[in-house]
């Protein structure tokens, strides 16, 4: 395989990832934490979005309810990090299989809207629920202890992160590849031509959903941990504009490129600290730019420039589909 | 039974705030099919301008008025420009992802530009500020202005959609472009048009609201998700929709929050879209799209 | 040839030797023998930059006058900004990038209370001396950081003022009116707390959000509760739709603001409603509004280096806290060190700044320096005017 094939990049970078605690300091150990959680989020918003076709605006609500589950979990019930971390994410998993119920009758912006007015909902209770989830204020989270290893905090987590995203991120690409993967294209690519060939739509839907909301579950407890605090403001509608740019960056339909995304995301926002004040006119000019120029996502540009760069068959075609109905219902089906 | 009339009053005014709004939408989307999330930053920024204009510079008011709109229709004419025809065939994330990265580029440009002089920057309206009486009701002028403004947007636009050659080929480009590029359309220019004429109708929304609403560089997104809420609700190509909906969340929130309590106003928009959609997808006045295989 | 070598050998040599002479001032981060490096993180971009950059542009003009009179013990003043978007985990950031990668000798920030609230245990850890210039949460100075000190006003002091004001103008039924936001519940919890120490409840509790447009519900509950005063823990915009609304349904309490409405005059025209904010009172932070002639030096040095803005209470409050952290630095001598700098800080007594109403006191078991709230009013048509300064303990 070519120097700068797949494969390889991918082990470099993972070399360089597990031994980056020794050279890095504390702010850019932050920052390289912060990119394998947003790693995390990117894959699961790509399954969902990029392979099984749903344009769903709710990632960031479930990467919330994910941190709040786990912190809530630890202070409300004195439950470890330990118990409380996949409870967390299951909580989320199961409101993401919640919402994929109206998603079968609804897509394209209105799926984009309801899902949109799911995650307003989900921020007026962070604010609201205040016996609960301690409102506006937020609430500090236990500082996680990796006791009987003799390891600080902050690099117990990074290597705690750096395993779950080697281990998501296998299990991500073997999901794509299976059955279940063609099955999400078929759902994408035509949902009445894969309902005529025997794919269940309720379950893959759902399937995707879950999946995106465990993703984004697991990497709300990480957050949780890593900042111990956690508060309404980190799960709005800025950060879902963040997720999907990741992806978009990144490459629809490709779980690399949600990787490559995410990192150049954070990379690109870190950066951006340089030009204080006129940070939101650049990154809306580096977004732009990154979609004009390159529309497949970097994943697009290296299969196409580099060589020795395979990439699974699955992306998502290029043309733009025309409006569709919203319901499946709509009797008449013109050719 | 007094309470019950003052909130659909208020559920009116606020109502046509959302409804200005949603008309630039549907304006829009009645064209390309497609959602300009910048939406809410061309208002403000017209709102902006207008400012600058008649408080700065002490330009009077129509004029002002007018250069708001005429610069709403150049932002979105840009906007056009740069975010849609490049990527008509692009999918529809990347569209609205490319018109979110023009919504920075604006709130950042008007936050660096006018966002020194103050919190929130009053704007003279363009009746007296005394609120008037009624039929024994206390009235602010300037909300009886911002309703006839909606009415009078709705009514041309409909009369133009139906009635003149550019409505007609504006609709007909909605229908089936492929099909009307070969009827000899100019399919790029109508875009254009209609991109500039959405964001012309939120200059003069921004105009005839800014003295109500105050004029901050964030105001467009909250104004933008009611709006967006509000065509959905009604149906996102049908204009007296928009209306209908602008208006309907307006009292929805105005009810919930005189009966149940303040804190509901803000989410109610919300949980009644996310029913709404879930009984009649395609809003209360949309026509059902039909869906090739 | 060779004489030219034997010069440079021999410049070189000697700038070395006189190199190595300086004081090991590299050792103490941030100070060098010429230059002070100060950061500041706030809200550069989003709705908190009111909060973040307008302070920033504040402690600028201040450190320019600083560094035209000849710096601080011969050392001129640098400030280094990082931006939080009002974001918990981007004020982490913006925090240990400025300890660890811009190596700063001390902080002035703090815009958001949430963000600064979570990067305070990065800044305790770091022990880097620390004033908060705008956030006014009570968990940042409570329980006390030995390196973190306040000039703001905290949240609990201003809430406990505005009912003992209500209370002092002989009000009966007190209402609260509120922003369920995370600046709102810093202020609503402790005001609440205030109300049951004076063993009252507040007659109605309402509520708005803070890009609400209207408030015709709220307005006519409480005139159905005949409120007489309404205790207004709001931002401007939501406050300015309330007294609108409020007049124009005929309800006219006494109104009390709080630090968020700092500008009675900005805020009269804000409400655009001739006569509706006559019986509004407000706290203030800082002694002056803009327009006072007392600040007219203030003005002019924003207006010069930043053209286009008008000088507001935001950049005053950024001056006010520069102000102390100057003083805090001369009183640290030449010889400076971080623990030099939070013992002369410690030992600041009626320290008189420019702006802030009275003298800020930091005392190493409360370092919530400013702990006197200005009264100000405007009557339609007339200047403002400052009512009184409260002292609170």
């Amino acid at each position: 395989m070519a120097l700068f094939g797949r494969r390889n990049v991918l082990v470099a970078m993972l070399l360089f990832a597990a031994v980056a605690p020794t050279f890095l300091n504390a702010y850019y150990l932050f920052v390289a934490n912060t990119i394998l959680i947003y790693v995390l989020l990117a894959i699961g918003l790509n399954i969902l979005v990029g392979y099984a076709g749903q344009l769903a605006f709710a990632n960031a609500a479930m990467f919330g309810i994910g941190a709040y589950g786990t912190g809530l979990l630890q202070v409300h019930f004195g439950w470890p990090f330990w118990l409380a971390f996949p409870l967390g994410a299951l909580i989320a998993t199961i409101v993401g299989l919640a919402i994929s119920l109206p998603a079968l009758r609804l897509s394209g912006l209105y799926l984009a809207l309801s899902t949109l007015a799911f995650a307003q909902f989900t921020q007026w209770v962070f604010l609201n629920w205040e016996p609960v989830t301690f409102g506006a204020g937020g609430f500090k989270t236990p500082p996680i202890s990796f006791t009987p290893l003799p390891i600080s905090k902050t690099l117990g987590l990074y290597y705690l992160s750096l395993i779950l995203v080697m281990v998501l991120f296998a299990l991500a690409q073997n999901l794509v590849r299976s059955r279940i993967g063609r099955a999400f294209v078929a759902v994408r690519d035509g949902e009445i031509a894969a309902e005529s060939l025997g794919v269940d739509l309720l379950r893959y839907k759902a399937l995707a959903f879950g999946i995106s909301g465990f993703y984004a579950g697991i990497a709300g407890g990480l957050y949780s941990a890593m900042l111990n605090f956690v508060s309404p403001e980190g799960f709005d509608l800025f950060q879902m504009v963040i997720h999907k740019a990741m992806i978009i960056v990144g490459g629809l339909g490709s779980i690399v490129g949600s990787v490559l995304g995410a990192g150049t995301l954070v990379f690109v926002l870190e950066a951006l600290r340089k030009v204080k004040g006129v940070q939101e006119i650049a990154f809306g000019a580096i977004l732009v730019g990154f979609i004009l120029f390159m529309p497949g996502g970097i994943i697009g540009f290296l299969k196409e420039k580099v060589r020795g760069w395979e990439e699974p068959l699955h992306r998502t075609r290029a043309s733009r589909r025309p409006p569709i109905a919203a319901t499946s219902e709509s009797s008449e089906v013109r050719p | 039974m007094e309470l019950l009339v003052y909130l659909l009053l208020s559920g009116l005014t606020t109502g046509s705030l959302y409804a200005l709004i949603a008309l630039g939408i549907v304006v829009v989307n009645k064209a390309t099919a497609v959602i300009n999330f910048a939406h809410g930053e061309l208002f403000m920024f017209s709102g902006f301008v207008a400012w600058m204009l008649h408080v700065q510079m002490g330009v009077p008011y129509l004029p002002s008025l007018l250069a708001a709109v005429a610069f709403g229709f150049l932002l979105g004419a840009a906007t056009d420009l740069i975010a849609f025809r490049p990527l008509k065939n692009a999918n529809i994330i990347s569209l609205v992802l490319a018109t979110i990265g023009i919504a920075f580029m604006l709130r950042g440009t008007a936050r660096v530009i006018w966002g020194g002089k103050g919190d929130y920057l009053p704007f003279p309206p363009i009746t007296s500020p005394e609120p008037i009486m009624i039929g024994g009701i206390m009235v602010i002028p300037q909300q009886l202005a911002v309703l006839a403004g909606s009415i009078v947007i709705m009514v041309a636009f409909a009369a133009f959609f139906r009635l003149t050659r550019a409505g007609k080929m504006m609709q007909a480009t909605a229908d089936n472009a492929k099909a009307a590029t070969l009827a000899g359309i100019r399919v790029d220019r109508i875009y254009m048009l209609s991109f500039g004429t959405g964001a012309a109708i939120a200059g003069a929304a921004a105009a005839l609201m800014a003295p109500l609403t105050l004029l901050y560089p964030d105001m467009g997104f909250s104004f933008f998700i009611k709006g967006f809420a509000a065509a959905v609700l009604g149906g996102l190509t049908s204009l007296p929709g928009a209306v209908l909906g602008g208006i309907s969340i307006g009292i929805v929130e105005a009810l919930a929050g005189g009966y149940l309590h303040s804190s509901f106003i803000e989410v109610s928009a919300f949980i009644v879209i996310m029913f709404v959609l879930v009984v009649r997808p395609t809003g209360l006045l949309g026509s059902t799209r039909f869906r090739r295989v | 040839m060779t004489l030219k070598r034997c010069l440079k050998a021999g410049l070189s040599g000697l700038f070395l030797a006189v190199a190595a002479l300086q004081p090991g001032q590299a050792q103490v981060p941030g100070v060098t023998a010429d230059t002070i490096k100060i950061g500041s993180f706030g809200a550069l971009t989003g709705p908190g930059y009111l909060y973040g950059k307008l302070p920033m542009n504040g402690i600028e003009v201040v450190f320019d006058q600083v560094n035209a009179a000849g710096g601080i013990n011969g050392r001129k003043l640098e400030l280094v900004r990082e931006d939080d978007r009002c974001d918990p985990a981007a004020a982490i950031g913006a925090v240990k990038k400025l300890i660890h990668e811009e190596k700063v000798f001390a902080i002035i920030g703090g815009g958001c209370s949430n963000a600064t609230v979570a990067a305070r245990e990065t800044l305790a850890e770091a022990k880097i001396p620390v004033i908060i210039m705008a956030s006014v949460h009570d968990g940042i100075t409570t329980p006390v950081a030995p390196t973190i000190f306040s000039t703001a006003l905290t949240s609990s002091l201003e809430s406990a003022a505005m009912l003992q004001f209500a209370l002092d103008q002989g009000a009966k039924r007190i209402a609260v009116i509120s922003m369920r936001d995370a600046w709102g519940r810093s202020r609503y919890t402790p005001l609440m707390e205030a109300f049951q120490k004076k063993g009252i409840k507040p007659v109605l509790d309402e509520e708005m959000a803070p890009d609400a447009n209207d408030a015709t519900a709220q307005v006519l509950r409480l005139k159905g509760a005949n409120a007489d005063a309404v205790l207004v823990v709001l931002y401007p915009k939501p406050a300015a739709i309330f007294m609108r609304d409020a007049q124009k349904l005929g309800f006219k309490p006494l109104a009390v603001g709080q630090s968020g409405i700092a500008d009675p005059a900005a805020f009269e025209d804000q409400v655009g409603s001739p006569g509706a904010t006559a019986s509004f009172r407000t706290i203030s932070m800082v002694r002056y509004t803009p327009e006072d002639p007392a600040v007219d030096k203030w003005r002019k040095a924003i207006e010069a280096k930043f053209p286009g803005d008008r000088l507001s209470v935001f950049n005053l409050f950024g001056i006010g806290s520069a102000q102390v952290m100057v003083e805090g630095l001369k009183r640290a001598g030449p010889d400076l060190t971080r623990e030099k700098l939070v013992a002369a800080l410690n030992g600041l007594k009626d320290f008189q700044t420019d702006v802030y109403p009275g003298g800020i006191t930091c005392v190493e078991t409360d370092h919530r320096c400013n702990k006197s709230p200005a009264w100000i009013a405007k009557e339609p048509g007339k200047p403002v005017r400052v009512l009184g300064v409260t002292k609170v303990e």
